[in-house]
C-alpha cells in the first residue's frame, strides 16, 4: 500500500517538478514569477488536443508543434506585454502573467464552454508488475520522459555557456549587459523555454486525465507550492519539492481523507512560508538596506 | 491677490463638497430603475466598496496581496451564518461580517509582517482565499456546500429589506459612510504614513513612524471595508455560494482597482461603477468574462498604468489638483 502510494505520488510529482522547474526557469532568469503559468500549461495540453483529436495528427508531431507553439508564445509575451511595463512597479509584472493567463484560459473557455474533453490513450503500454506492486505504463512515461528532460536540463544549466549567461543575467542585468549578452534577447528565449517546458507537463498530463479549463489553477498552485517547499527559485529544490508533493499528495488522501488531495498544496505553501520562509534547501534570503 | 482666487472660482469642489451630491443624485435612481436595474446598481456598490477595500492594500499600501476574494466570501458566509444559526439580525450581522473581514485582513498582515511580501504574500494570500473556498464547499453541514447557503429574511431595524429597493437605500448609506470614513483615515496622518511605507519601507521606518502597526490597520480596514461588501453581496444575492469567491473573482477585484487607477479612492469608485453592469452581461457567453478582465487589465498596464483617473486628471486641471496623486 505505502509503496504503491508513493510510486503513483511519484509519478505525480514529476509532472508537478517539471511545471515548478518552468517556474523557476522564468523567474531566475527573469526576475518574474509567472502567475498564468497554470493556464499556459493547459495551452500545451489543449494544443495537443487540438491537433490529435480534431486535426487527427499522430501524437508526436503533435506534441512538437504545441510545444514549438508554447515557445513562440513565451517570446511574444516577453516581448510583447513583459518588457513594455519593465519601468514599472514590480506588481504589473504579476498583473500581467496572471492576466494573460486568463486570456488563455477565457479563450479555451469560449471555445469548448463547460465541457470536459476526454483524449484518447496515446501509449498503450502494459504495467509491470514488482511483487505486489503495480506501475502504469503512463507513469513509466511521464517519470521516463521528466527525467531525461530534467537530466538535459541540468546538463545545460550547469555545463554549458548558456547555464553561465542564465546565473550572469540573475545576479546583474546590467552587468550582463555590460559584458555583452543580449539582455532582452535572453528573456525572450527564456521565457520561451519556460513555456515549452510548461506544455511539456501539459501534454503529459492530457492524456491521463480529462480537460478542461479550470485545471491551469491547479497547475499553478501546485508548481507554487513545489517551489515553495523546495525553496523559491532553487532548481533542483523545485525538482524535490515537486516530488514530495506528489507524495505526500498520496499519502494525504489515502489515509486522511481524499478531500485532502486537492487543498494538500495549499496547506504546504501556508506552513512552508509561515513556518521556514526559504523552503528545503533554499538559503535564507539577505535583504540588502 | 492670492487670496481670492480659490474661495471665488470654485466654492462647492473646494470643500470637496460636490462629492456629496453624488449619492444625492444616486438617492433618486430607484424612482426610474426597474428591478434589474435596480439589482445592478445595487452590486455597483458592493464593488465599490470591494475595490475601495482592495486598493488600499494593493495601491496605498503596494502589498501584493490576493486576500480580498477570501476577505469577500470570509464576510458573505458569515453574515449568512450568524443569520441563519445565530438568529442574528442584518445590522448586527453587518458588524460581524465587518470584524470578521477584519480579523481575516489581521491574519493576512501577519504574514506580510513575517517578511512574507511581494510574490511570496501573493501566493500565500491566493492559498489562503482558496483554501477558504475549499472549505466554504467542504464544511456541508454549515455552509451548505455547493448548493449554497440561503440567508432568512432580511431586516434593518425591523423594516424589511426584500425589495431591491429598499436593499438600494440601506446599500447607499452604508457605502457612504464607508467611503467617506475611508476618505478621512487617506487623509490623516494615516494615509500619508500608508503611502510613505510603499514608497520607502525603511525610510519611513527611520522617521520613527512604526511601519508594523499602519500595516496592519490598513490589512485590518481593508479586509473590514471587504467584509462588509460580503455582507451586502450576501443580503442582495440571498444565497451564498463557494463558487462566486473563486479565482475569476480576483481578476475582476484587479480589474477594476486597475482600471480606476490603483492608489486612488475615487478610482475605487470609479473602477467598481464602471466595471459590475458588464460581467452580469457577459455571464451567458463562457469565456467572455476571463477574456474581457485579462485584456482590460493588459491594456490599462500597458497604456494607461494610473487608470481613469490619470485621464481625469489629464482632462481637468481641477481633479488633478484635488484627487490625483502620481
Amino acid at each position: 500500500m505505502l509503496m504503491q502510494l508513493t510510486v503513483s505520488g511519484l509519478s505525480q510529482g514529476a509532472i508537478y517538478a517539471l511545471i515548478a522547474l518552468s517556474l523557476t526557469v522564468v523567474f531566475r532568469a527573469t526576475t518574474v514569477v509567472n502567475f498564468g503559468h497554470g493556464d499556459f500549461v493547459l495551452g500545451g495540453a489543449f494544443g495537443v488536443y487540438v491537433l490529435v483529436v480534431m486535426l487527427g495528427l499522430p501524437f508526436l508531431p503533435s506534441a512538437i508543434a504545441a510545444i514549438a507553439l508554447m515557445f513562440a508564445c513565451g517570446i511574444l509575451i516577453s516581448r510583447g506585454f513583459i518588457d513594455p511595463i519593465k519601468a514599472g512597479p514590480h506588481i504589473g509584472f504579476a498583473m500581467m502573467s496572471i492576466s494573460l493567463g486568463y486570456i488563455f484560459r477565457g479563450t479555451t473557455r469560449s471555445i469548448w464552454g463547460r465541457e470536459v474533453l476526454p483524449m484518447p490513450r496515446v501509449f498503450d503500454i502494459p504495467p509491470i508488475f514488482v511483487g505486489d506492486l503495480v506501475i502504469t505504463g503512463d507513469a513509466m512515461i511521464i517519470s521516463g520522459t521528466v527525467a531525461i528532460l530534467l537530466a538535459g536540463f541540468f546538463v545545460v544549466f550547469y555545463k554549458t555557456s548558456i547555464g553561465k549567461v542564465i546565473q550572469a543575467v540573475y545576479q546583474s542585468e546590467r552587468g550582463a549587459t555590460l559584458i555583452g549578452i543580449n539582455v532582452k534577447r535572453f528573456h525572450d528565449m527564456m521565457w520561451g523555454a519556460g513555456l515549452a517546458m510548461g506544455a511539456v507537463a501539459g501534454i503529459l498530463i492530457a492524456p491521463i486525465s480529462l480537460l478542461h479549463p479550470d485545471l491551469g489553477a491547479g497547475f499553478l498552485i501546485r508548481g507554487f507550492a513545489a517551489m515553495t517547499l523546495g525553496g523559491f527559485g532553487s532548481l533542483g529544490g523545485a525538482v524535490a519539492g515537486g516530488l514530495i508533493l506528489g507524495v505526500t499528495e498520496q499519502y494525504a488522501g489515502a489515509y486522511i481523507n481524499t478531500a485532502l488531495i486537492d487543498i494538500t498544496s495549499y496547506l504546504v505553501i501556508l506552513v512552508v512560508l509561515v513556518v521556514r520562509p526559504s523552503g528545503l534547501f533554499g538559503k535564507r534570503a539577505v535583504v540588502r538596506v | 491677490m492670492n487670496q481670492e482666487t480659490p474661495q471665488k472660482k470654485r466654492p462647492l469642489s473646494q470643500n470637496g463638497r460636490i462629492f456629496y451630491l453624488v449619492p444625492l443624485a444616486a438617492a433618486l435612481i430607484p424612482f426610474f430603475a426597474n428591478d434589474y436595474l435596480q439589482f445592478i446598481v445595487n452590486m455597483i456598490m458592493v464593488y465599490v466598496l470591494v475595490t475601495v477595500g482592495f486598493n488600499l492594500v494593493i495601491g496605498n499600501l503596494g502589498q501584493l496581496a490576493f486576500a480580498n476574494t477570501a476577505f469577500f466570501g470570509i464576510g458573505a458566509y458569515m453574515t449568512a451564518i450568524l443569520m441563519t444559526y445565530a438568529g442574528f439580525t442584518y445590522e448586527l450581522a453587518l458588524v460581524g461580517a465587518a470584524i470578521s473581514g477584519g480579523l481575516a485582513g489581521l491574519l493576512a498582515s501577519v504574514t506580510a509582517l513575517r517578511g512574507i511580501r511581494l510574490y511570496y504574500l501573493a501566493i500565500i494570500t491566493l492559498a489562503f482565499g482558496e483554501l477558504m473556498r475549499w472549505v466554504y464547499i467542504h464544511a456541508e453541514p454549515v455552509t451548505m456546500g455547493t448548493d449554497g447557503l440561503p440567508l432568512p429574511d432580511v431586516t434593518v431595524f425591523g423594516m424589511s429589506m426584500h425589495s431591491e429597493t429598499a436593499k438600494f437605500y440601506v446599500f447607499l448609506l452604508i457605502t457612504v459612510l464607508v467611503v467617506k470614513g475611508t476618505s478621512n483615515l487617506l487623509k490623516s496622518r494615516v494615509g500619508r504614513a500608508i503611502l510613505a511605507i510603499r514608497d520607502n519601507e525603511l525610510t519611513t521606518a527611520s522617521l520613527g513612524i512604526s511601519t508594523a502597526n499602519y500595516i496592519i490597520l490598513t490589512f485590518v480596514w481593508s479586509g473590514s471595508v471587504v467584509g462588509i461588501a460580503g455582507a451586502m453581496f450576501a443580503a442582495s444575492t440571498e444565497r451564498v455560494f463557494p463558487e462566486s469567491f473563486g479565482l475569476t473573482e480576483v481578476i475582476v477585484h484587479f480589474a477594476m482597482v486597475m482600471v480606476g487607477g490603483a492608489g486612488s479612492l475615487i478610482g475605487s469608485v470609479i473602477g467598481g461603477v464602471v466595471l459590475t453592469a458588464l460581467p452580469e452581461y457577459f455571464r451567458q457567453f463562457p469565456g467572455m468574462e476571463e477574456l474581457f478582465f485579462g485584456a482590460i487589465i493588459i491594456a490599462v498596464l500597458l497604456f494607461l498604468p494610473k487608470g481613469l483617473v490619470s485621464l481625469l486628471a489629464k482632462v481637468s486641471p481641477l481633479f488633478r489638483e484635488r484627487y490625483f496623486r502620481e
